[in-house]
C-alpha cells in the first residue's frame, strides 16, 4: 500500500491540530463512556457466574417428592423418598455421574463457650466439598473419608458460625455441642460470594460426617442427593437417567415431574447469563450513543473545515488533485481526529477499570459491590469498540469529504 | 523558431454562464492555434473573456460547445479525474495572487504536484531541490509563504508549476501583484523557460509585459479581435 499521500495528509493535519481540541475532548468522553459501560456490563455478567458457582457449578440436586401420575396400578399422591443406599445404587447404574454425595439436615441448638444458637446442621460426605465449593480456610479441613468410616464426632463450620461462637479466635480444635453431643471443629469455610442457596447462606451452616449425623438424627431418608455429571453437556442426560433409574426402583413414571424434586443448576446459569447479556447490550448501546454525539460534532467540524479550506482545495485541484484524493484527505483527517480522542479515552478507561478492580470486595455476602467493582476488558469488547468507531469515522467523514470533492475548482480558487 | 506542431487548438469554443436566469456569453466562438514552443500573450479589457479562455486552456473549466485539442486529443468530455491528471502532468499554473498553500513551507508547496503524481520520496526530494535551486530559493525552503516577499512567492509558484515538467505553462497576470523589479525577475525566468522549449500562454493587460512574448492574441467581447 502506498502511504505517501496519507503521510502527507497527516503532516498537513498536524499543522492545524489546535482547532480540534474541543472535539477531541468530546470523542475522549464518548470513548470513555462506551468502554467503561461495556467493561462494567461484562464484569456484572462474569460476577454473576462466579457468585452462582458459589453454590456449585454443574450440579444436580435431587430430593424426594410426590407422584402425580398413576403408575403400575399405584395411585398418585404417594410420597417418594431418596435413601442413603441410593448413592451407590445410582453410581453403579449411571456411569455419566462423576461425583455424588448425600445430604440430610436438621435444625438444632448449637452451643459453645456458654452461648447457644439455633443452626442448620448437615450430614454429608467428603464429596460434598467439591460439589458445593466448600473450601476450608488455612489451618483447617473439610470432612474426609476416615471421619465418615470411623463415625468421628467432628464438624466443619461456616465463617459466620465461627465468628458467632469464637469471635476472632481460631475455632479449629475447639468443641461445639450439637444437639447435646460434643463435636470437635476441624475447619472453617473460606469466605465466598454466593447468590443461590437453600437453608440460608453457607456461612451459617454446620457440617458433620454423614455417619455421625445419622447417630443423632432419626430421619431414615435423605433430604437431598447432590450429583455432578462428568461434563456440562451431560447435565440433561444424567437428569433423565436419574428419573428412569429411581422411577424403576420406587415405581413412579419417569415423566412424572413431581415424583422427585430436581434442581439442575444449568437451567439457572443459562437464565442468569441471558439477563446479564441483555444488560451488557443495553449499556453498550448507551455508550455508543454518547460516542455518536461526539461523531456528530466531528461532522459539524469537518463541514466548517471544508468551508474554511475551500481555496486550498481549489489550489490542490488546480495542481492535479483528483476527487478521490480530496475525499481521502478529509476522511483521513476525520480518522486522525477520532484517533486522538479515542486513544486517550481508551487509555483512561483502561486505567479506571484497573483502579476499580483494586478496590477490595467485602466477602460477607453478595452485595452490589461484587457486581460493580469487577469490570473486565476482553478482546470482543475491543473489537465491538473498533467496529463502532470505524463506522462513525466513515459516517462522520464521508459527507463533508464528498462536499469538498464536488467543489468547482474555479469557484474554489476564487473563494476568500 | 519554426512552429511545426500545434499544441493547443480551439475550434468554435463557446462558454455560456447562467447567472440568475440570464445567460452570459463569456466566449462566443473562439478558434485559435498555439504551436509547440510558442510564447503567446492574451490581452483584452476586463470582461473580454481572458480569464475564461485561460481556465478552459488550463482544463479548470469545460466549454459549453466547441472542440479543444490538447496535444492533438480532444479534451471536451473528459471526466474530472482525467482533467486532474492533465492539469497535473501537462499544464503548469502561475496565478496573479500566487495561490500557495499558506500553512505549508516553500519546499512542501513545490512538492504537492509530485505527490499527486505518485512520485516516490527520493525522486520528490531530488526534483524539489532542483526546482528551488533553479528559482534561487533553496535557502528559503523551510519558510512559509507569509514569510516571503511577493516576488519570492511567485518564484515558488513557478517552481511548483514546473514540478512535473509540463510542456505548457499558463500564467495569469504573473506580475500583477509584484513591484517592477520582481516582475522583471519573473519575466526573465519565463523567458528562459521559453528558450528551453516550453510553450507559454500568459494573460496580461500590460503592454510592456506582453512585449516579452512572440505573439499577442487580443480578445474583445468574447471573440478574437
Amino acid at each position: 500500500m502506498n502511504l505517501t499521500l496519507p503521510r502527507f495528509f497527516l503532516r498537513e493535519f498536524r499543522k492545524r491540530k489546535k482547532k480540534t481540541a474541543l472535539i477531541t475532548f468530546a470523542l475522549f468522553w464518548g470513548t470513555l463512556c462506551v468502554l467503561i459501560l461495556l467493561a462494567f456490563g461484562r464484569g456484572m455478567s462474569a460476577q454473576s457466574r462466579v457468585s452462582f458457582s458459589g453454590l456449585g457449578e454443574n450440579l444436580i440436586m435431587i430430593s424426594g417428592g410426590q407422584s402425580s401420575i398413576v403408575h403400575e396400578g399405584l395411585a398418585k399422591g404417594r410420597l417418594i423418598r431418596v435413601y442413603p443406599n441410593d448413592i451407590e445404587y445410582l453410581k453403579e447404574r449411571i456411569p455419566e455421574i462423576a461425583v455424588i454425595a448425600p445430604e440430610s439436615y436438621n435444625g438444632w441448638p448449637v452451643s459453645a463457650r456458654g452461648k447457644e444458637l439455633n443452626r442448620t446442621v448437615h450430614g454429608t460426605t467428603v464429596e460434598f466439598a467439591g460439589l458445593r465449593t466448600q473450601i476450608p480456610q488455612a489451618g483447617g479441613r473439610f470432612i474426609n473419608a476416615d471421619d465418615e468410616a470411623q463415625g468421628r464426632k467432628v464438624a466443619f463450620i461456616g465463617w459466620k458460625v465461627a465468628a458467632d461462637f469464637f469471635g476472632g479466635e481460631n475455632p479449629v480444635g475447639r468443641e461445639i455441642i450439637v444437639n447435646r453431643v460434643p463435636f470437635t471443629v476441624i475447619g472453617v469455610l473460606r469466605k465466598k460470594i454466593q447468590n443461590s442457596m437453600y437453608q440460608g447462606p453457607d456461612a451459617d451452616q454446620v457440617y458433620l460426617p454423614f455417619s455421625a449425623f445419622s447417630q443423632i438424627d432419626s430421619q431414615p431418608y435423605l433430604d437431598r442427593i447432590h450429583v455432578q455429571p462428568r461434563e456440562l453437556g451431560l447435565s440433561k442426560l444424567v437428569e433423565e437417567r436419574i428419573r428412569t433409574v429411581l422411577g424403576r426402583k420406587y415405581r413412579f413414571d419417569p415423566a412424572d415431574k413431581y415424583a422427585l424434586g430436581i434442581w439442575n443448576t444449568i437451567d439457572n446459569a443459562k437464565e442468569n447469563e441471558t439477563i446479564f447479556k441483555r444488560i451488557e447490550i443495553f449499556l453498550g448501546v448507551i455508550g455508543a450513543l454518547t460516542l455518536l454525539i461526539g461523531a456528530v460534532g466531528v461532522t459539524n467540524l469537518m463541514y466548517a473545515v471544508v468551508r474554511e479550506r475551500t481555496q486550498e482545495i481549489g489550489i490542490k485541484m488546480a495542481v492535479g488533485a483528483r476527487r478521490r484524493t480530496i475525499v481521502l484527505q478529509f476522511i483521513l483527517e476525520t480518522l486522525f481526529i477520532f484517533m486522538k480522542g479515542t486513544f486517550w479515552g481508551f487509555i483512561t478507561a483502561f486505567n479506571i477499570v484497573g483502579l476499580v478492580r483494586l478496590v477490595p470486595l467485602s466477602e460477607e455476602g453478595f452485595g452490589i459491590g461484587a457486581y460493580l467493582l469487577r469490570p473486565v476488558f476482553s478482546l470482543d469488547i475491543f473489537l465491538i469498540f473498533l467496529g463502532t468507531v470505524g463506522t462513525l469515522v466513515f459516517l462522520a467523514g464521508i459527507f463533508p469529504a464528498m462536499r469538498a470533492s464536488r467543489l468547482n475548482p474555479i469557484e474554489a480558487l476564487r473563494y476568500e | 523558431m519554426s512552429k511545426s506542431e500545434t499544441i493547443i487548438e480551439f475550434r468554435g469554443i463557446r462558454k455560456v454562464y447562467q447567472m440568475g436566469g440570464h445567460a452570459l456569453e463569456a466566449l462566443s466562438g473562439v478558434s485559435l492555434e498555439i504551436g509547440r514552443g510558442e510564447f503567446v500573450s492574451v490581452m483584452g479589457p476586463s470582461g473580454s473573456g481572458k480569464s475564461t479562455l485561460m481556465n478552459i486552456i488550463g482544463c479548470l473549466d469545460t466549454p459549453t460547445s466547441g472542440e479543444y485539442y490538447l496535444e492533438g486529443s480532444n479534451v471536451a468530455g473528459l471526466t474530472f479525474d482525467q482533467l486532474a491528471s492533465i492539469r497535473n502532468r501537462k499544464l503548469g499554473f502561475v496565478f496573479q495572487n500566487f495561490n500557495l498553500l499558506p500553512y505549508a513551507t516553500a519546499w512542501e508547496n513545490v512538492e504537492v504536484p509530485l505527490l499527486f503524481n505518485g512520485k516516490n520520496a527520493r525522486r520528490r526530494r531530488e526534483r524539489v531541490k532542483e526546482l528551488l535551486e533553479a528559482v534561487g530559493l533553496l535557502n528559503w525552503k523551510d519558510h512559509r509563504p507569509s514569510e516571503l516577499s511577493g516576488g519570492e512567492q511567485q518564484r515558488i509558484a513557478l517552481a511548483r508549476a514546473l514540478a512535473n515538467d509540463p510542456p505548457i505553462l499558463l500564467a495569469d497576470e504573473p506580475t500583477g501583484n509584484l513591484d517592477s523589479k520582481s516582475g522583471e525577475d519573473i519575466m526573465d525566468l519565463l523567458g528562459r523557460l521559453w528558450k528551453d522549449g516550453r510553450t507559454i500562454v500568459m494573460v496580461t493587460h500590460d503592454d510592456r509585459i506582453a512585449a516579452h512574448s512572440e505573439r499577442t492574441i487580443r480578445l474583445f467581447d468574447g471573440q478574437v479581435a
